[in-house]
């Protein structure tokens, strides 16, 4: 008895987070600023900031095969793989391998993820993009699943209070689907891009070209240095130059003296005291170990991916929530959302020939979203934004040009034409029956439930499609490029790698598993403000809004636990 | 990659093997014949001219890892064959392995092969193209290659997305 008190007092905190990605670094520098005593839970490895990154000054010669893995080592990336740009010599230390992490799909499901410290904010995209009110009021207006119990002027001072630490890069533009950040200065756009942002806004009434905005500093910022235009952010950064929980909040934690940060520690469920009616802690796996331990809190964070937070909640069995904590809607494991997207143009614009660029660009261009905004009127719902970029074809197009010998190397040695390409990212609506649950039967090492993906795009998104391709060609060629292709490969759901929806927020516990402030319903301790949060997708990339939501919910938390609410 | 070349003789002295005779590498995959013309047909697709050719920066010896170890069973298979078909070709038109046939042969023969692969719009890959995509892959990944041969800046430092391509002169090597 005194034995076991003694643990619960060694195993007790303030707050627990669960998970280290984007979302969990800013819960746990948050909530560790705010002074709360607070234990981080990574599943896998440590991976400090620099000493950690251990390809990130190889150079192409020092990589083996091209960069490209081995068919053994393919073996064990089948799905990691998938994206066609995941998986590489400089890069497979970030991703799982399947062999290791298995899971079904009914339908193809690509689940990207990497387990360390730092998550996916290490590989990710950078694109910070805003939310609107478009995107909150998009539900409520159309009859689509329930309303946002959230609007833009909620979260607008955590969007400036996120992108004043992270430093976005980036162009206001006024436009109200898209709002401006507190930006860093803007990258450059190149010759061709400048091009067609002019034509763009020449032919186009309401449509924009403007430079991602990017989570890439383009000077000092908080102490972290400035982008050296490597393009090499997916092995991790020496200067600290885009945002990362391993370069940004995660050292802000641990400044504070108020963090502790347990990797290995696979979560297995939170665990509800049904007297208190809050959660109390989590059960963890050690990863190494095998040992299973209780950790105790007032309020836990939950940020462990979507999928992996929804399985965390749907394995969390009790008598009051027999279907997974939270889950008196039924919702929990329903509305998977994602971006759909390869889907686009390119072409070659023949002019600039005596024009080339200096540097690599870690960012590409941007088109926000103009459909169905004002008097604009598709026969689907919501829109989609352009991403691409503009460069001159490199020596790999040599495989193609009909000389060999001297006459082949004079010209690939010489950059090739200007060639420009824009892909589109599609909103997906949320769908009741796209769901994820668990699969008790089959295991995984750990003894722990698998997933079972059952999800698919439906009418609205393939009717959208037609325009994310044809306005793409339109755009180019009326731009003046030569040689348009238009291509169109949607994969998996999940391929954007941006899952999210399975534990949505709303204002009535009987459609939802949140409230307007990340809580549980039903467990007001416990916070989920990763992608699993989200009752709409929007069409922007989604990282910047999980911060902002992240940063609110803490400081609810904190002031609610302080007033002794929790 | 140019640097590596020599080790794997060494190695194979001290096993008290002999270097194999033609190429410049120990092959562990391909056959004396084929690793002869592989080396071959790289230096003929990128030859030593006023900058090194395939042969100088390592190419063979790379291209065999990659088919080695990159390559699945099927398009490795498919890859030896297409040595052998090209030599069996060689060896009708010019009565010798490929390898063996005079400069203007070689050159000949890769250049019909290259056209036809290019002009060819159904089926499988191509051998040539396959090779040829090894052989630029190799020489442009390798030091000497991405330094020397073109431009590479380990750290550029900056964007800048519009200059005179005077200043520059060459293709980035990435």
């Amino acid at each position: 008895m005194n034995l076991n008190l003694k643990a619960r007092r060694n195993n007790s905190y303030d707050a627990i987070v669960v998970g280290t990605g984007i979302s969990g670094g800013w819960a746990a520098k948050e909530l560790t600023e705010k002074g709360l005593n607070t234990l981080v839970l990574e599943r896998g490895r440590d991976v400090k900031h620099v000493e950690d990154y251990p390809t990130m000054w190889k150079e192409p010669w020092e990589l083996p095969y091209g960069n490209r893995l081995t068919a053994e080592e393919l073996k064990h990336y089948k799905k990691q793989n998938r994206t066609g740009y995941t998986v590489t010599q400089s890069t497979k230390h970030w991703w799982v391998k399947d062999t290791d992490q298995p899971y079904e799909e009914i339908k193809r499901f690509d689940w990207i993820r990497g387990y360390h410290v730092g998550g996916r904010s290490i590989t990710w995209g950078r694109q910070s993009y805003r939310l609107s009110d478009i995107d909150f009021e998009a539900n409520a207006k159309e009859g689509i699943a329930i309303d946002w119990p959230i609007r833009y002027k909620d979260i607008e001072k955590w969007y400036d209070h996120v992108e004043s630490f992270a430093g976005i890069s980036g162009q206001a533009e006024g436009l109200p689907q898209l709002p401006d950040g507190k930006f860093l200065p803007p990258m450059e756009l190149n010759c061709v891009e400048k091009h067609v942002r002019d034509s763009i806004k020449k032919e186009f009434n309401g449509r924009v070209l403007t430079i991602g905005r990017a989570a890439n500093l383009t000077q000092l910022h908080n102490g972290r240095g400035a982008c050296r235009f490597r393009d090499r952010c997916i092995r991790g950064c020496p200067y600290g130059a885009y945002f990362s929980s391993n370069a940004s909040t995660l050292p802000a934690a641990a400044k504070t003296g108020n963090m502790t940060l347990r990797p290995f520690s696979i979560v297995n469920s939170v665990i509800y005291d049904e007297e208190k009616e809050k959660a109390t802690g989590v059960r963890v796996i050690d990863a190494n170990s095998g040992e299973m331990i209780e950790y105790y809190a007032n309020i836990i964070f939950l940020n462990a991916s979507a999928v992996n937070t929804t399985l965390i909640m749907l394995n969390s069995i009790s008598d009051r929530f027999p279907n997974g904590l939270g889950n008196d809607s039924g919702q929990l494991g329903k509305n998977m959302m994602d971006h759909h997207f390869r889907i686009g143009a390119n072409g070659v614009y023949e002019g600039f020939k005596d024009k080339y660029y200096i540097g690599r660009r870690p960012n590409g261009i941007y088109i926000p979203r103009y459909r169905n905004i004002g008097s604009d009127n598709r026969d689907y719902l919501r829109g989609f934004g352009y991403q691409g970029a503009a460069s001159r074809q490199g020596w790999e197009r040599g495989v193609r040009e009909l000389a060999i010998g001297s006459e082949l190397k004079g010209i690939i040695t010489d950059p090739g034409n200007w060639t420009m390409g824009i892909t589109a990212f599609g909103e997906c609506l949320p769908y009741e029956e796209n769901r994820m649950w668990l699969n008790h039967d089959k295991t995984d090492k750990w003894g722990q439930p698998t997933v079972v993906f059952d999800c698919e795009f439906k009418e609205n998104e393939m009717k959208m499609r037609e325009d994310m391709k044809n306005d793409a060609a339109e755009m180019l060629e009326s731009a003046g490029l030569k040689n348009i292709r238009t291509f169109d490969d949607i994969g998996g759901m999940g391929i954007a790698i941006h899952e999210m929806g399975t534990a949505r927020m709303g204002r009535d516990p009987e459609s939802s598993v949140l409230n307007k402030w990340n809580q549980v319903h039903a467990a007001p301790n416990v916070f989920v403000t990763d992608g699993a949060c989200m009752t709409s997708a929007a069409c922007q990339n989604p990282s910047l809004t999980y911060m902002a939501l992240t940063a609110r919910a803490a400081d609810y938390a904190a002031n609610e636990l302080k007033k002794g609410n929790l | 990659m140019g640097g590596t070349v020599f080790a794997p003789n060494i190695l194979g002295i001290l096993k008290g093997c002999t270097p194999t005779p033609g190429v410049d590498w120990n092959p562990v995959f391909f056959s004396n014949v084929q690793a002869r013309l592989v080396s071959e047909l790289a230096e003929v697709i990128l030859p030593a001219d006023e900058y090194p050719g395939a042969k100088d920066l390592g190419v063979p010896a790379f291209i065999e890892k990659m088919v080695t170890d990159v390559y699945d069973q099927a398009n490795r298979d498919r890859f030896v064959e297409g040595i052998e078909s090209f030599n069996s070709i060689a060896k009708e038109m010019y009565g010798s392995d490929y390898a063996d046939s005079t400069a203007e042969q070689k050159f000949e023969m890769a250049e019909r092969f290259n056209t036809e692969a290019l002009t060819q719009q159904h089926g499988e890959r191509p051998f040539f193209l396959a090779i040829k995509e090894l052989t630029i892959l190799g020489y442009f990944t390798s030091e000497t290659g991405a330094t020397e041969v073109i431009k590479h800046l380990p750290i550029p430092g900056s964007y800048e997305g519009c200059v005179p391509y005077e200043d520059i002169g060459k293709v980035w090597a990435e």
